[in-house]
């Protein structure tokens, strides 16, 4: 398991993993008021938090997909991205178990987006064990090219 | 471990800073505790019809406009007979001052979208409501409802 501490291997993950964050947050911070239509779809929370989830989880995959390409705390941003990810599986596999196919506001705000709900838990999870990967194993420090973390 | 967790703490507060501060910014405010959203109500914002009476509507009330809420592709190839394509994604657009002002003239508005799965017939019939209409009908079922009713279609894919 020695090659999953592999410095290069982290940075690997950290650039691909949070360049898909950067993607998914960039529609969602031009303009969140789509969003809450979204999640409000998903029928799992009550109305009172929908509003505050549209207005913060687009800046928490800003900077965690921020933290992750740079290296900069990488292995807080692997457990943001941990915490963020599974969220995101139990949200679409609650819909999923119901048989509702929901937009996902994955990447896009339109509520049109829709997809099948399997597919979706599905497609999150290697980004599920690429953030596990980077906070389970973090690179050796005897590694002739240590991460900044 | 404890420098984890103060990274953690270091992450999530900086993104409360750049949430809160873009969420002050005028134009694309949100209400912090939900207020300002609120989901559509059947009864309020639109009533459920089922499709043998929407079509009863149809043939017999002057000006009833269908509206469907599907993909361009989809309306294409075979919607209810007179429907008229609406995006819900680009409303700006889809719901012009000339528009507006002939959905407020008609005898009854029924929304459908591709099935039961789809919320976006509700939403958009909330918008209506928003826009000072009658509360429209929702089409039980949406389209595949009233292909399963053996109701009339029009379209290239009939």
């Amino acid at each position: 398991m020695r090659w999953l501490r592999n410095p290069w291997l982290h940075r690997l993950l950290g650039l691909v993993l949070g360049g898909i964050f950067l993607y998914a947050a960039h529609a969602k911070i031009l303009d969140p008021r789509p969003l809450v239509t979204i999640i409000w779809n998903y029928r799992i929370l009550p109305p009172g938090p929908v509003n505050l989830m549209a207005i913060y989880m687009p800046w928490m995959e800003l900077v965690v997909g921020l933290a992750l390409v740079a290296g900069f705390k990488r292995r807080a941003a692997a457990l943001c991205s941990v915490g963020l990810l599974v969220a995101f599986m139990v949200a679409l596999g609650i819909n999923a178990v119901r048989g509702v196919n929901v937009a996902c506001g994955c990447f896009s705000t339109s509520a049109e987006d829709v997809h099948n709900a399997w597919l979706l838990v599905l497609r999150d999870l290697p980004m599920l064990l690429a953030a596990l990967v980077m906070l389970v194993f973090p690179p050796s420090p005897r590694a002739s090219s240590p991460a900044r973390d | 471990m404890r420098g984890l967790v103060r990274d953690t703490v270091l992450l999530v507060f900086v993104t409360l800073v750049l949430g809160t501060a873009a969420n002050l910014i005028p134009g694309r405010q949100l209400a912090w505790w939900g207020r300002g959203f609120e989901p559509p109500r059947a009864g309020v914002d639109f009533n459920f019809l089922d499709p043998g009476s929407a079509d009863a509507m149809r043939t017999s009330l002057p000006r009833v406009v269908f509206l469907d809420t599907r993909s361009a592709t989809e309306f294409a190839s075979d919607h209810v007979p007179g429907a008229e394509e609406i995006s819900y994604t680009d409303l700006g657009a889809a719901l012009s001052p000339g528009r507006l002002g002939r959905l407020r003239s008609a005898g009854a508005i029924i929304i459908y979208g591709a099935s039961e799965e789809t919320d976006v017939e509700q939403l958009l019939a909330q918008e209506l409501r928003r826009r000072e209409m009658a509360p429209p009908y929702v089409l039980i079922g949406g389209f595949l409802g009233w292909q399963a009713s053996g109701l009339p279609v029009e379209g290239g894919g009939q």
